[in-house]
């Protein structure tokens, strides 16, 4: 053992300072995040507990290298579908259609949760759905900051959805237990979160006529009107959509694309199919655009990847790990709402492997259901998707709906929906045996 | 994204930057070279170890009884000159009797699995039967380190003649050899969803598929080293963390439970604590489920306890990977939270792991030639004792004085 409490405790206290000086004086949350972690790459090299600290820095770069890369690629292929003038033709024919308020958001939420229940990443709702979601939510009445609330919530509630939670997922495999029986367990809790945020964002907000809303839309180019039109506007989110199908449904039968690989092919499709032809030099620039936008989002995913592998280097992660699980299990249900959702700001999907997996095991000593334990815990990270400092959906959510607010005040109204989750997922917890019915 | 969000980058795209714009980026224009230089430099330097351990190859002297190698290519030819190709050493008797395959590396994270392949290859004799050793199964995942898990690439083992070293790599394929993941993985053919990074792990990839992903294949040939072979047992040697319930463990197919069970309860009376489990019907793509339902051999799994991959552990380090001592894992051991005894000052050296596996494979032969005669391997090697009273260093040979011929490269 060549390590001592008091070293990790001074790592810690100094990434804490590197991240507050350099956040204050960069005004950048990746860059602060990346130089917490040279700092705790320094001091590990220092008490020479790695010969390669550079190597350290270079490979957690890569971490969350296709995370990035799905980010880049979907930012692409929605900025090109949007230059078609698609989602307005569709935001215009979804207000057409529907009269009631609430059957609106209710058509978005589940839109909403599609993308990120089969894919199992919230950020794919965001930049599939996201904007147009906004858009249509907006013309329900319902304000800048509800609507940017509604388009959050939905997105992380997509990402626990079966039949892909890739928190439950990577539980599962570091516990050695089957990805089978969470299917209910995990939708049940987000239904019931659903329906309240739709009510809780929904109520008092005042549909104005459809006439009214109607004519502040731009309008929809002839190409992209009748059945051409509709050629148009569904073949990407149709490619899109049968690609991710035949993956589930015909695993063997299809090649393995990726994520970043199925966006570029939409981006392709969505470019055939764009009636307003942008030229090369077009698509260079809207290239260009899209890199400089979706740049401090990479940025910050790749970030998080150098921070997990310093924290892991230094010992600051099994320094987290060891004071949460050490907790008597009291504590744990007490502070576990504010842990979990922390830890995963903080480590991205690496919370579920650090704090999820010994939870998993304790309470399979307890003689809990493994299960149930596991779905709660999936419901719980989610959350931590708003939460500095990485805050990887709420931020693309903020920058998809271009929200003005203060980032403060976009938390303080994804509280309460984050807060119903949070205490579902609690009850699940606390009292397993109450939802094994539903294995 | 908002189609307001679209209208506005497609027309500042369509101005010229602004004057105010045009001069920052000017005037950044050192700022951006020197950031450049820098990346460039530190990925020279990472680029480099990573190289090194792309390229490293671990030295093994092999015992005079060595009769044959044999590469997984020779089942599947598709994996030839690539990082999936693999040797494996065969030890004929030339007595007929029955035979054992030894695996090492299927998670290349887990290497006294490997070392004590390698220390079962530099020590055996064989004198019934055939035994095949296989120390790197997965060799791709040798190739690199858990990224984000911050490994050391590799460790040293001390011997009177100097350092040997040997590789700390993944728990899956390397991302060059295969790549992209999906965004889950179906197990292929029970369809059982799984973690999307179970593309690349061997042990969740079996029986494989001919044309299937890199890993598959790997798998596929495996399966049909073990078939062609008629490998009458097939032992996968694993490491876990000391939090998980499966350590200090065989894990049977249910075709191996007597055998399996003899061996724990043989085990645990006379050397050291041994458990025994049966391989779940309902867990897809295992060694110790697939190697049985797909083969005639008798399938089981071991695992030693292996601190270095405990999730609550502090500084990554070799020392770590070699005593298995840490201080916060000795909190969690205080509170009844590991599966195997721990003690800070004890931890779990490598030399009691590669011991561990040493004997539990041995004993596995031993009840496999009580239960099946016409079955009969008998061999040799150091066990737990030996390992533990001399280290793991006192049975690698030297390199340089060896014959040359005995001399490989993995």
């Amino acid at each position: 053992m060549t390590y001592t409490i008091p070293q990790i405790v001074v790592i810690i206290i100094a990434m804490v300072l590197t991240f507050i000086l350099s956040s204050r004086k960069f005004k950048s949350t990746e860059l602060s995040m990346a130089l917490a972690g040279v700092t705790a790459v320094f001091f590990t090299a220092y008490s020479g507990w790695t010969d390669e600290p550079i190597r350290i820095l270079v490979e957690g770069l890569f971490t969350n290298m296709d995370l990035a890369m799905t980010f880049i690629f979907a930012t692409l292929f929605i900025q090109i579908y949007s230059h078609s003038g698609a989602m307005t033709a569709v935001t215009r024919g979804i207000i057409s259609k529907f009269n009631s308020k609430w059957a609106v958001m209710a058509c978005m939420a589940v839109l909403m949760l599609i993308p990120g229940a089969i894919t199992g990443a919230g950020s794919v709702s965001v930049f599939v759905m996201g904007g147009m979601t906004y858009s249509i939510v907006r013309s329900m009445g319902v304000s800048e900051k509800k609507a940017t609330a509604f388009v959050f919530i939905f997105a992380i509630l997509s990402a626990a959805a079966p039949p892909i939670n890739l928190w439950t997922m990577l539980m599962t495999a570091q516990a050695n237990m089957p990805y089978v029986g969470f299917e209910l367990l995990l939708l049940l809790p987000i239904l019931i979160t659903g329906a309240f945020t739709i009510i809780y964002l929904g109520w008092g907000a005042k549909r104005r006529p459809k006439e009214e809303i109607l004519a502040e839309l731009p309008e929809v180019s002839e190409k992209m009107q009748g059945k051409g039109g509709m050629v148009r506007i569904l073949l990407p989110l149709v490619a899109l959509a049968l690609m991710i199908v035949l993956t589930l449904v015909a695993p063997f039968q299809m090649p393995v694309l990726g994520l970043p690989l199925m966006f570029v092919i939409c981006a392709v499709i969505a470019l055939i199919c764009d009636p307003n032809k942008m030229g090369f030099k077009g698509f260079y620039k809207l290239v260009d655009e899209v890199m400089e936008q979706v740049f401090p989002l990479a940025a910050t995913v790749l970030s998080v990847g150098v921070l997990q592998n310093a924290m892991a280097a230094s010992g600051v992660k099994g320094a987290i790990g060891t004071a949460f699980v050490l907790l008597p299990f009291v504590w744990i249900y007490a502070l576990i709402l504010i842990v979990a959702p922390f830890a995963q700001g903080c480590m991205s999907y690496g919370s579920a492997i650090v704090i999820g997996t010994p939870l998993i095991f304790m309470f399979n000593t307890a003689g809990m259901n493994t299960t149930v334990v596991c779905a709660a815990m999936s419901l719980m990270f989610p959350i931590g998707d708003c939460l500095p400092p990485s805050r990887i959906t709420g931020r693309l959510t903020c920058e998809t709906t271009n929200y003005q607010g203060s980032y403060m005040s976009f938390l303080k109204q994804v509280f309460l929906p984050c807060l119903v989750l949070g205490l579902l997922a609690l009850l699940m917890l606390i009292k397993p045996a109450w939802f094994r019915y539903l294995i | 994204m908002s189609e307001e969000n679209t209208k506005t980058i497609i027309e500042t795209e369509t101005a010229a930057p602004s004057p105010k714009k045009k001069k920052r980026i000017e005037s950044n224009w050192i700022t951006k070279s020197i950031c450049l230089i820098v990346a460039l430099a530190l990925a020279a330097v990472a680029g480099k170890s990573f190289y090194d351990q792309r390229h490293f190859k671990e030295t093994v002297v092999s015992a005079p009884g060595l009769t044959e190698i044999k590469y997984l290519s020779d089942y599947v030819p598709a994996l030839k000159g690539t990082y999936g190709d693999t040797p494996i050493f065969v030890y004929d008797s030339g007595v007929e009797g029955g035979s054992v395959l030894y695996c090492g590396g299927t998670h290349p994270y887990e290497p006294a699995t490997s070392l004590s392949a390698y220390i079962m290859m530099e020590n055996i004799e064989v004198t019934k039967g055939k035994v095949y050793i296989m120390p790197q199964a997965n060799y791709s995942g040798t190739t690199l380190g858990i990224m984000g898990n911050a490994y050391p690439k590799d460790f040293d083992i001390e011997t009177e003649w100097g350092k040997a070293t040997y590789k700390i790599g993944d728990r899956t394929s390397n991302p060059l050899d295969q790549w992209p993941d999906n965004f889950t993985y179906i197990h292929y053919p029970s369809k059982q969803s799984q973690a999307y990074n179970d593309l690349r792990n061997l042990n969740r990839c079996f029986p494989g598929r001919l044309d299937g992903t890199f890993t598959e294949r790997v798998a596929y040939a495996i399966m049909e080293l073990i078939r062609n072979e008629n490998i009458d047992m097939a032992i996968d040697s694993h490491e876990a963390s000391i939090m998980y319930p499966v350590v200090g463990v065989y894990v049977a197919h249910n075709d191996a439970m007597d055998i399996a069970m003899m061996a724990a309860m043989d085990l645990t009376s006379t050397t050291f604590d041994m458990k025994i489990e049966q391989s779940p019907g309902s867990l897809k793509g295992f060694s110790h489920r697939e190697w049985g339902d797909y083969s005639d051999t008798l399938a089981v799994l071991m695992e030693t306890p292996e601190p270095f991959i405990d999730r609550i552990v502090g500084p990554m380090t070799r020392d770590l990977m070699l005593t298995g001592q840490d201080l916060f894992l000795s909190f969690a051991g205080k509170k009844g939270l590991t599966y195997v005894p721990y003690e800070l000052e004890t931890g779990w050296p490598m030399e009691v792991r590669v011991g561990r596996h040493l004997s539990s494979a041995e004993r596995l032969i031993y009840y496999m030639n009580m239960f099946f005669p016409e079955k009969e391997v008998q061999a040799t090697w150091p066990g737990y004792n030996e390992l533990v009273e001399k280290g793991c260093g006192a049975f690698l040979h030297n390199p340089e004085e060896a014959d040359p011929e005995l001399v490989f490269k993995v």
